[in-house]
């Protein structure tokens, strides 16, 4: 579950491709315009490289994070149907994040130096998840339209360039849908049931609306940087962009269950077909990404705490002539 | 302060909130094994991704898991990713074909045409 | 034969014994879900959690068809002197050592088990055993790859699982108290009963934990821990059963 690359533009522009060699350069950007993919081995440029390992890495560990606003409610999810599908939907985003660092590792970046970036905080993943799931219905909201947010980029993002994450991508997306149908299956059990229920879910929805629509990022600034990721197939949208298509598909559908968005400007603008809306609040959408936010210090703690209790397991069966190479594709 | 969380899963595991551990080291998640997995009996295996694992009998176990816990699958391969030999793409030219090759091509035979002639001669006489 | 009130009784025993373990351990081991030793252990040992619940399901099923409540209220709405789980399956999931050996033991008892009800005469319990084969062999697969690889690894993993072993054995033990309807079970040919199933367990498990290179646990002095069967458990599955119900008790009369 993942919403867009979050990429600072602190890059001075003109130097993203002033080292490489011109030839080679031109090259690999042909192979991309004419819709091939570039496989680990190829030659790429170095900020390719590395704009790639930034947004995969972050894209697996907001899925390994992710499973833990919803891993939650595991233990008290109601009844067999449920239980059984949450735990398969935590489970699959854990599967995920195992294909996505592998996808960040024929990149030549290892699992554990990924991992120790994600537990010291020198890594970012998606800012819904340093929200707190207080009830029931707040894992069913996540489980529908976080994860509809996800497949919205993740589909973009299929048709990127770089082989492995397409690959892993792939799988991925199959799989998302799943989730999708089941939370929208739970919020509208909550929605259609009784008086209780629906306040559950029309107060986790209020919650829930500001962080799903900081889900897609800031407006993108119309930057070279920009351009040029685009240009490789890096990024696949505008982060305004998937929000729109997030909008035009999930608005209606929520408002025909008869619940209601806490943004008295949501509309779709009739002259220019798209949705307008209260611009979020993109102070607090840096300071809770930079760290400040209600769960971010227990999110990174029992990351490391599930990495410690391991530590034995792992040390206790690892044979000392392995011989790590990153995998294949 | 130990975490009090919303997740009584979290609570039990009486995590400090400013804990520094679990940072991890050079190889220990492992080496890595390639998966192939074989759809049904009669098709080829197809490679489908990799795990991270101890040894090989485990990486079975984990990619039984990972790679078939939906689809059909009948039969699994691992191997050890560092003992694959692969190809460069650089060196992909080598599979080109050229088209003094198209003795390898069926469609380089057409025999019909001599067939018909031989034939027609044969009538003349 | 025709079977009287007390076969019944001793058939719904079985399927609670066996369903309620199923449950409850599939709801501890669920916790692991997120916090496994590494990603791709995490995900198998879901799919086992998963498995187990799934398993407990049709076996509720079954005890739906004898009259018994509807699976959910079953499951979700008694209380813990209710449950006729052993007692080993209601203690919180520990550190890995206790988690991988429980699931040791508990898998290979499921599969003798199950494959001893292959044959029952009881047909649904017979369809459930046959179904549910190959869920289980995966799950003594995992468990046997895991004891074997830790077995010849470091001596100091070596020896956290050989505590485990020896510590929990008694607690393995009490899977196998005695049910008050052993005869009318094994006269009926329902189930040849928890002494036959003990000791093909005790057979299995011995050679296996020998053969990777564990001291066995001297079973004839181990004090097994018996009670979960007939209602008396620790004080751990309450405070695990009010935690599974916390979500349904909001609103009792709601479908969820």
């Amino acid at each position: 579950m993942y919403g867009n690359t979050y990429i600072e533009n602190s890059e001075k522009q003109n130097k993203l491709t002033a080292n490489e060699d011109p030839k080679k350069l031109a090259e690999f950007e042909a192979r991309i315009a004419a819709g091939d993919k570039i496989e680990p081995h190829d030659w790429m440029p170095a900020e390719y490289r590395k704009q790639l390992v930034r947004m995969i890495e972050q894209h697996a560990h907001s899925e390994i994070i992710g499973s833990l606003p919803e891993g939650t409610w595991i233990t008290r999810a109601p009844g067999f149907r449920r239980k059984l599908a949450l735990m398969a939907k935590v489970q699959d985003e854990v599967g995920h994040a195992q294909l996505l660092y592998s996808a960040a590792e024929t990149l030549g970046k290892s699992r554990e130096d990924m991992l120790n970036d994600l537990i010291k905080g020198n890594s970012k993943y998606s800012n819904v998840f340093n929200y707190p799931a207080l009830t029931w219905a707040d894992s069913a909201v996540i489980a529908w339209l976080i994860d509809a947010g996800a497949i919205v980029n993740q589909l973009a993002n299929s048709k990127g360039s770089y082989g492995p994450y397409v690959r892993a991508l792939e799988r991925i997306c199959a799989e998302e849908s799943f989730h999708l149908k089941y939370g929208h299956d739970n919020v509208v059990f909550l929605a259609t049931g009784t008086p209780k229920q629906r306040e559950m879910v029309q107060e986790a929805l209020t919650r829930w609306w500001p962080p799903i629509m900081h889900f897609f990022g800031p407006s993108d600034k119309l930057s070279v940087h920009t351009e040029v990721l685009m240009r490789w197939k890096v990024k696949m949208g505008s982060n305004d962009d998937m929000r729109q298509t997030f909008l035009d598909m999930y608005v209606p559908k929520i408002w025909d269950l008869g619940l209601t968005l806490p943004d008295p400007n949501l509309k779709k603008n009739e002259e220019t077909g798209k949705w307008d809306y209260t611009e979020p609040d993109w102070d607090e959408f840096k300071r809770v990404i930079n760290g400040d936010g209600p769960c971010n210090k227990e999110r990174l703690a029992v990351r490391r705490m599930a990495e410690e209790k391991g530590r034995w397991v792992r040390q206790a069966i690892l044979k000392k002539d392995s011989q790590y190479v990153a995998p294949l594709s | 302060m130990k975490i009090k969380s919303l997740d009584p899963r979290i609570t039990r595991a009486k995590i400090d909130e400013n804990t520094q551990e679990g940072v991890l080291n050079p190889m220990d998640h492992f080496q890595t094994y390639e998966v192939f997995e074989q759809k049904k009996r009669g098709t080829h295996h197809c490679h489908v991704g990799s795990v991270h694992a101890p040894s090989a009998e485990m990486a079975i176990i984990f990619a039984k898991e990972q790679y078939t816990r939906r689809g059909q699958c009948v039969n699994l391969w691992v191997v050890k990713t560092s003992d694959v030999m692969v190809t460069e793409y650089l060196d992909s030219d080598i599979f080109e074909t050229t088209e003094t090759k198209s003795y390898r091509d069926p469609n380089s035979y057409k025999v019909m045409d001599r067939i018909k002639a031989f034939k027609e001669r044969q009538t003349e006489l | 034969m025709e079977f009287t009130e007390k076969h019944v009784l001793g058939l719904k025993d079985l399927l609670y014994r066996m369903s309620d373990d199923l449950l409850i351990l599939g709801h501890r081991n669920s916790e692991w879900t997120g916090l496994g030793p590494i990603l791709e252990e995490d995900i198998a040992f879901s799919s086992m959690a998963q498995d187990k619940i799934g398993q407990s399901l049709a076996l509720y099923q079954i005890l739906q068809e004898l009259g018994e409540n509807e699976p959910d209220v079953v499951a979700f709405m008694r209380n813990a002197e209710a449950f006729h789980s052993c007692k080993m399956v209601e203690l919180p999931i520990g550190e890995y050592d206790f988690s991988l050996v429980r699931h040791f033991y508990f898998d290979h008892q499921s599969a003798i088990r199950m494959d001893m009800l292959k044959d029952t005469v009881v047909e649904p319990l017979q369809m459930v055993a046959r179904k549910f084969r190959g869920e289980i062999k995966y799950h003594t697969m995992h468990a046997d790859t895991w004891m074997k690889i830790l077995g010849a690894g470091s001596a100091k993993g070596k020896e956290r699982m050989q505590k485990a072993i020896l510590e929990n054995a008694g607690l393995a033990l009490g899977m196998f108290e005695l049910s008050d309807y052993e005869v009318e079970l094994s006269e009926s040919g329902i189930f040849a009963g928890e002494q036959a199933l003990k000791s093909t367990w005790i057979e299995t498990v011995s050679q296996k934990l020998e053969s990777f290179g564990f001291n066995v646990p001297d079973w004839d002095t181990v004090t097994p821990v018996y009670g979960g069967r007939k209602g008396e458990h620790t004080a751990d599955l309450q405070p695990l059963l009010d935690e599974m119900t916390e979500v349904f008790r909001i609103d009792p009369a709601a479908e969820w």
